[in-house]
């Protein structure tokens, strides 16, 4: 079935999530409404509090204000 | 819930959608292309059409990655799925996508062991999970998607996994781009370009748009004030005789992109020399491959594939949608014989593919 909500897997979607905790090139993230482990080595060094932009449980971005 | 209300605020909205009546060509209609299916859905999803005035009208392209993968690498897929040593992980879209073999969902129903994952990186850890199978990950999307596939091959290398491999099917998005320019009698005066795209290969590899065809560009976010504001960026544009690449997306979207992650693309993948992407033909250098040095993680290297090609349904208008040339619900099979429930062209297939979007919300009386 198609859902109401956008293609969570594979389209152009990707979450801005906050890191949580740093684990070498892993990092635990808070997307709002789930926490995911995500691969962080394409925007390394992260700290806990940044915002990253994931797609697919990779970051591709830090996010800036 | 922190990051969406401040971009669906309803008098926001109202006031952009203010702005831009006010920025309207009079001479006409503008036709602005959208060519990403998140846009697409968030465009259908909020009913952003209803605010706009009448000279103002989306097109949406081909920027859903299932949408454009022709039929006979579905069937590749399939036919890796059923090799008995072969555990298949995919997103979750391409369980759906027919091929003129079926769909994967029903290999998987007649006992193919098809899994769902989120991330290739789920894939990897299936194959060190279960060293004796081989874990084979359906590596689709455009370049927002690669940088995964990427860093899930350089992790395989490093740590020795030798049980997995990509079916690598990326495609990149400035090929495509050129195709819907190059159509006589294009209908399309400004786009709205990707923004989950453009945060991995920047802004720059647009300019060739304003600067060699003349229609303004606007890199945008995903929330219905990111793509109302790109749209009277577009607008206004247009009422000051201005014609160039705008970044709307700036809390992500660097002009450079990401360099680390067009790093590793490149470090793991080449351009194919062509590739058949639904609807639009065989378009060259617009896909991605795995480089030699990484044949031992290359499905395409270590499997023998049907490598069959196979026309798309002759009732299916995908690839009049997919250029803007029609609506989706002007396609003659639109909610009829092509439903979300079992769609024929692959617009239907996907929730972010054109006719699935505006199907799910009901917008289809233009």
């Amino acid at each position: 079935m198609v859902t109401p909500e956008t293609c969570l897997t594979c389209g152009d979607v990707a979450v801005e999530a906050v890191v949580v905790a740093v684990s070498g090139d892993t990092a635990l993230v808070e997307t709002g409404s789930s926490r995911e482990r995500v691969g962080v080595e394409l925007v390394a060094p992260v700290t806990p509090g940044d915002v990253l932009l994931c797609h697919a449980g990779i970051a591709i971005e830090k996010a800036t204000e | 819930m922190k990051f969406v209300d401040e971009y669906r605020d309803g008098e926001l909205g109202r006031k952009l959608a203010r702005e831009i009546a006010s920025l309207v060509d009079s001479g006409g209609t503008t036709r602005i292309m959208e060519v990403c299916g998140g846009h697409t859905h968030a465009i259908a999803r909020h009913g952003l059409e209803n605010l706009l005035p009448s000279e103002v009208e989306y097109l949406h392209g081909p920027g859903c990655p299932v949408c454009v993968i022709p039929m006979g690498r579905v069937d590749d897929a399939i036919s890796l799925a059923e090799r008995p040593e072969v555990v298949f992980t995919t997103f979750g879209d391409m369980l759906r996508v027919p091929g003129g073999k079926g769909t994967l969902l029903e290999a998987k129903a007649r006992g193919a062991d098809v899994r769902m994952v989120y991330s290739p990186l789920d894939a990897l850890a299936i194959a060190q999970s279960e060293p004796d199978r081989e874990v084979v990950f359906f590596a689709i999307g455009f370049e927002t998607t690669a940088p995964a596939t990427a860093v899930t091959l350089l992790r395989a290398r490093a740590a020795g996994i030798a049980n997995f491999s990509a079916f690598c099917n990326h495609v990149t998005i400035v090929p495509p781009l050129c195709a819907i320019l190059d159509t006589p009698d294009t209908r399309i005066d400004a786009f709205i370009a990707p923004g989950h795209v453009s945060t991995v290969i920047g802004t720059e590899p647009y300019r060739f748009i304003p600067a060699e065809y003349g229609k303004q560009v606007v890199v945008t976010a995903f929330e219905p004030l990111d793509i109302l504001e790109a749209t009277a960026m577009v607008l206004r544009q247009r009422a000051e005789g201005r014609c160039e690449v705008e970044n709307q997306y700036t809390r992500v979207v660097r002009p450079e992109g990401n360099p680390r992650a067009i790093a590793v693309i490149d470090e793991t993948m080449e351009l194919r020399e062509t590739f058949e992407w639904r609807g639009l033909g065989s378009l060259a250098w617009s896909a991605l491959r795995l480089r030699p040095d990484f044949a031992a993680w290359d499905a395409e290297e270590r499997f023998e594939l049907p490598r069959i090609e196979i026309a798309d349904p002759k009732a299916c208008q995908c690839g009049e949608v997919l250029v803007g040339a029609i609506k989706p619900w002007e396609c003659k099979v639109f909610g009829t014989a092509c439903t979300p429930e079992r769609p024929l062209g692959t617009c239907m297939v996907s929730a972010e593919g054109a006719c699935a979007a505006y199907s799910a919300y009901g917008r289809h009386a233009a």
